[in-house]
Order: structure tokens, then C-alpha cells, then sequence
């Protein structure tokens, strides 16, 4: 633990030296596609290893002691509505045939629509106040990043929800099966690409 | 004379049983499955297994409006419906950039705080029941059912309020609200001194917890645990102190903080945030300011510009967050909650280990989760 007061600018210079490989990055310009959490230094890792070793180093070495969560983003485009059970007009009360009242998503050519599905963990240091988000993309078909329980054991079922939702397998987690959806559900459901099979609860 | 998990190795073998805890089961709060394996009356391998109640909110806000996505919200976790919608507009809010008047933003405090005494209420009735004592929760039930009623008066439902909005709250308070709230301030009080003689401090209820899974605040936050849980194990992290949101700056109240982390800490520290909570409540009753409550700026099918943000509360379970993406479009690209008692949860498979059957129901209770969050 470092007792030296930890600001932005100092974290932002100290990730410069120990990972200079990893890309900071900055407020989005105006009307581009969005890269930074706001509020938070937000700094995107090449690959899994020195992302893991990013996650060990403000844990151990600067007191990032509470893991806030993980998260993941699958930027493959707008969601395909097959993915859904019912309707996607969600006013039960328009009669048959009435137009929808919901605009179904549409691509945006501002947005940086890619084949990764980004993972994102966000760190608190308690005492200094000070918040970082790290960013890791990994392919979306067989993708795979290191598991971050060694350093914090709340990554456990975040990680295997993630792997239920998207599809990213974790490697080196101790049970690493599905958690939210049921056994017979095949595929991930909150991939963009996602299409809902009919089963026995359908009808 | 604290049992450590070391101490209450099994020392005679015996064969190994498995036992399932729930998912039906009255005392694992909703849809909980525990696979326990069990040596003699000793926990050997404790598994838990969520999801029965899975229900891709998640997955239903990427096609959903954000006016939507507040209803969606209410149905996390239901006993503190206030927090969940607070949550999400503040996510949205600061994606679309809309400012809050100060009416609202206070409106909002004083909603979430009742909202935060209904659900330790629930929290402090259920808990007795788990141990063995069924006076307290009906006495928390009654005090509960006037925090509900001053819920119905203002939004009309006792559960999945919706109250507050995009940019502000719903409504303004119905003409005797703000009477009835003050007449509940001080009737609650006594009762809350009550609670301490009725169930905190009986002896029967203090073997049961006192000495009972403890945590440490190293291995608390380890585990991610958050709110009532965390502080009770000596860590006094608290959203509302940690980045005030909502004009949280602007009152006086303090963070209640355990010694050991046992169930009886994590237990009386939600008895002492009551307390906090009331405080909290009298100094909104006492100066809420005159003005508009609903911010300019919101449309009817609102859109965020392409963007990314994080928000975060403190719920009535802990560090409730949102991760929101949205890329331009009327529905969130990507929503993502954190919840606190699906994290607050994970340590069991841990924790159980080591102890006797018959305390599993007094660590799951005092965890305090809720099932609702937990598989959203």
C-alpha cells in the first residue's frame, strides 16, 4: 500500500510506466463513438495477461482493494429481435396489427461496431476516492480472458454469468458452468446475435 | 469462546449425506438452492445454485424505451423498488446529461430512505423468524405496513413504485403526505427502541448469531460484499458518504459499523441504520425546498447520445450499480446491473464450510439477499 495521496494524473502516469502497452484513454470527442466511462480513468489492455497483471499490481501495490464489477459489452450491432419470446411492442393494450409504438434499434454509423465482445472491470481505491475501468476486447467467437479470482474472489460469479450471457470462457476459473439461465437453454442469450429456440414453456 | 471453522472439523468420521436446501424452502427468502454435503451434523462442501428466478431483464431493456426500463427496474430487487428505479435514472440521467431540481433530488432521498427502513424491517421480522422468534416480525410488519401505506399514497402501489422518473420524481405528494410521514417519525422511533429489548439483545437470539459466521473485513472485501455486510465487518464504506449523490451531502447522519462481522454485527447494523435512516428522513421533512419536480429535458421517447457511464447507490443490500451503454438508439444498448446480493451471495460456497447445519438458516438470513437481484 502506497501512503502517497493518489490522484487521476498520477495514476494515469504510473499506468504510463508500468504498462506502456496499454492505451489510455480519453474523453470521447464530440458526437464520436464512446470509448470512456465517465467518471473514470479508463484504460483499454491489449490482452488478458497484462490485463490480470493490471488487476494484481492496483490490488497489491496501490490498494485498489474493492473490486466494483465486471462487466461485458458484446459490440456486434443492434440486437436481433429474434432473440425474443414475445412481441416487442410492449403495450399490451393496441389492437392486432396496430404499428408498434417501439422503434427497434438501428445501427449507428458513429459507434464503433466490431467483432469483440469488451469486458470492463471497475476498481475502487476506498481511501483515496479515485476509480479506474479497465478494458479488455476478446473475439466474440472463442474468446477467452484469464480468470481475475486470484486476485479478487467476487470475479467468481461474475465471471461465470458472463460466460452463461456471452459466451467468454474464463480461464484458470475453478467451476466455470453456467449460472443464471436454465441447463437446457442452448446459446448465450445476451449476445446481439442471439435467436430463441422454442421449448416446452413456449406455449 | 468463538467456534472457528478449524475447531469444528468433524472429529469422528462418518459417512458423507447430501442434503438439498430449497429452492422451496421458507427460509432460503425465494428460489434458493443449497447442495449441501454434510458430515455428521458438520458442512463439508456447501453449493449454492441460483437462477430459478432468472427473468433477462437485462436482455428486455435493449428493446425497451428508457421510461420502460424504470418499470423493468422495480422488479430487481422488489424490497427496495425506490433504489433500483433511483439507480437507473441516475444512469440515464447522466448519459443524457439532465439535471435534477433540488425538490426532486430530495423527494428522491426522502422515498429511498423509507424505502431503506421497509426493507431492513422485512430484513429484521424475517430474521427472527429464522431463528425462532415470531414476535418481532410482527411487530415489524405493522411498522412496515406504514411505510407501505405513505408508498400508496403517494405512487399507489405498495411494491414496484415507479415513483421515481427520468429527470425527477412522478408526482407531488398528495395534500396530507407530508402529516402522516411526520406523525410515523416519532411513532417509529419508540418502536425502534423496542426492537433492542424485544430481539437484539435477548439472550436466546445473541447465542444464535453472536458467535456465528464471522468475516473479517480483509476477507469481506475480498468477496465484494457491500452495504450492511461489509460495514458490519469493520469497513465503513458507504455509497451516500463515499460519492454522495441526490443532495446525500446535505445531512447529518452517520455510518454504522460492526466489530467482528458476525451475524449478530451484520444484523444490528441494519437496526442501527434505521436509526440513521429516521434521522435522514426528519431532516428532509424539515427543510424540502419548493420547486419543480421532474427536470427539463426529458422527451417522451428519450435518446442518449452514444455514450457510457456508471451509477451507483447504496441500496438497502449494498452497492447497487448500473453499467448503461447506449449507442444513440431508444433503448440502452447494454444495461448491466450490479447487484448487491448476487455478489453478497458467492461467499457462501466459503463461509458455509466448517459449520453446523443448523446455523446455515442464521448465515443466509443475516446475508440478507434477495432473490429478485440475485437472478434479475
Amino acid at each position: 500500500m502506497t501512503t502517497t495521496t493518489l490522484d487521476r494524473e498520477a495514476l494515469q502516469a504510473k499506468f504510463a510506466e508500468k504498462f506502456p502497452e496499454a492505451e489510455t484513454i480519453g474523453a470521447p470527442a464530440e458526437g464520436s463513438a464512446p470509448t470512456e466511462l465517465k467518471g473514470y480513468l479508463t484504460v483499454r489492455f491489449p490482452d488478458g495477461e497484462r490485463l490480470l497483471a493490471a488487476l494484481r499490481w492496483l490490488k497489491e501495490d496501490l490498494g485498489f482493494a474493492y473490486l466494483d464489477m465486471i462487466s461485458a459489452v458484446d459490440w456486434k450491432g443492434p440486437v436481433d429481435i429474434d432473440g425474443y419470446i414475445r412481441d416487442p411492442n410492449p403495450n399490451v393494450f393496441l389492437p392486432d396489427g396496430a404499428t408498434p409504438q417501439v422503434q427497434l434499434p438501428v445501427a449507428n454509423k458513429t459507434v464503433a461496431y466490431r467483432d469483440a465482445v469488451e469486458l470492463v472491470y471497475l476498481l475502487s481505491h476506498l481511501d483515496a476516492k479515485i476509480k479506474v475501468c479497465l478494458k479488455l476486447d476478446v473475439p466474440r467467437d472463442g474468446g477467452s480472458a484469464p480468470s481475475a479470482i486470484g486476485v479478487f474472489k467476487s470475479a467468481d460469479w461474475q465471471e461465470r454469468e458472463i460466460f452463461d450471457l456471452f459466451g467468454v470462457a474464463f480461464l484458470n476459473h475453478p467451476n466455470l458452468s453456467k449460472i443464471l439461465t436454465p441447463d437446457f437453454l442452448k446459446g448465450h442469450p445476451l449476445r446481439k446475435d442471439y435467436k430463441h429456440q422454442k421449448d416446452r414453456f413456449d406455449d | 469462546m468463538t467456534e472457528t471453522a478449524a475447531d469444528n472439523k468433524p472429529k469422528l468420521k462418518s459417512d458423507q449425506m447430501f442434503i438439498n436446501l430449497g429452492p422451496q424452502h421458507p427460509s432460503t427468502h425465494g428460489v434458493l438452492r443449497i447442495g449441501l454435503t454434510i458430515e455428521g451434523e458438520i458442512i463439508v462442501n456447501a453449493v449454492p445454485d441460483v437462477g430459478y428466478l432468472h427473468r433477462g431483464t437485462e436482455k428486455l431493456a435493449e428493446i425497451r424505451g428508457y421510461h420502460h426500463c424504470v418499470v423493468l427496474s422495480d422488479r430487481w430487487d422488489y424490497l427496495n423498488a425506490m433504489g433500483n428505479n433511483m439507480v437507473f435514472c441516475m444512469a440515464a440521467e447522466k448519459l443524457m446529461g439532465v439535471e435534477v431540481p433540488e425538490r426532486a433530488q430530495q423527494l428522491r432521498v426522502l422515498m429511498l430512505e423509507l424505502n431503506r427502513i421497509a426493507s431492513h424491517l422485512l430484513f429484521f421480522g424475517t430474521y427472527g423468524i429464522d431463528i425462532g422468534a415470531f414476535t418481532a416480525f410482527l411487530h415489524a410488519f405493522r411498522e412496515r405496513e406504514m411505510v407501505l401505506d405513505l408508498f400508496e399514497m403517494v405512487c399507489g402501489a405498495r411494491m414496484t413504485y415507479n415513483y421515481i422518473r427520468l429527470g425527477g420524481v412522478m408526482k407531488e405528494l398528495p395534500k396530507e403526505w407530508l402529516d402522516r410521514c411526520r406523525e410515523f417519525v416519532p411513532f417509529f422511533k419508540k418502536r425502534l427502541a423496542e426492537y433492542d429489548d424485544l430481539l437484539s439483545f435477548n439472550p436466546i437470539f445473541l447465542d444464535r448469531t453472536k458467535t456465528v459466521g464471522a468475516v473479517g473485513g480483509k476477507e469481506a472485501l475480498a468477496w465484494g460484499w457491500s452495504g450492511p455486510n461489509l460495514r458490519a465487518s469493520g469497513v465503513p464504506y458507504d455509497m451516500r458518504k463515499f460519492q454522495p449523490y441526490s443532495s446525500y451531502e446535505k445531512f447529518d447522519f452517520e455510518i454504522p459499523v460492526g466489530k467482528d462481522g458476525s451475524c449478530w454485527d451484520r444484523y444490528y447494523c441494519r437496526v442501527r441504520e434505521m436509526h440513521e435512516s429516521l434521522k435522514i428522513v426528519e431532516q428532509v421533512l424539515g427543510g424540502l425546498p419548493e420547486g419543480p419536480i421532474l427536470g427539463k429535458g426529458v422527451a417522451k421517447v428519450p435518446k442518449a447520445p452514444p455514450g457510457e457511464t456508471y451509477a451507483a447507490i447504496e441500496g438497502a443490500r449494498g452497492d447497487l450499480g448500473i453499467h448503461l451503454v447506449s449507442d444513440g438508439n431508444m433503448s440502452p444498448y447494454r444495461l448491466h446491473v450490479k447487484a448487491p446480493s448476487f455478489i453478497n451471495l458467492q461467499i457462501l460456497q466459503e463461509m458455509l464450510v466448517g459449520q453446523k447445519i443448523s446455523d446455515v438458516v442464521a448465515i443466509l438470513g443475516s446475508i440478507d439477499i434477495v432473490l429478485g437481484e440475485v437472478d434479475r
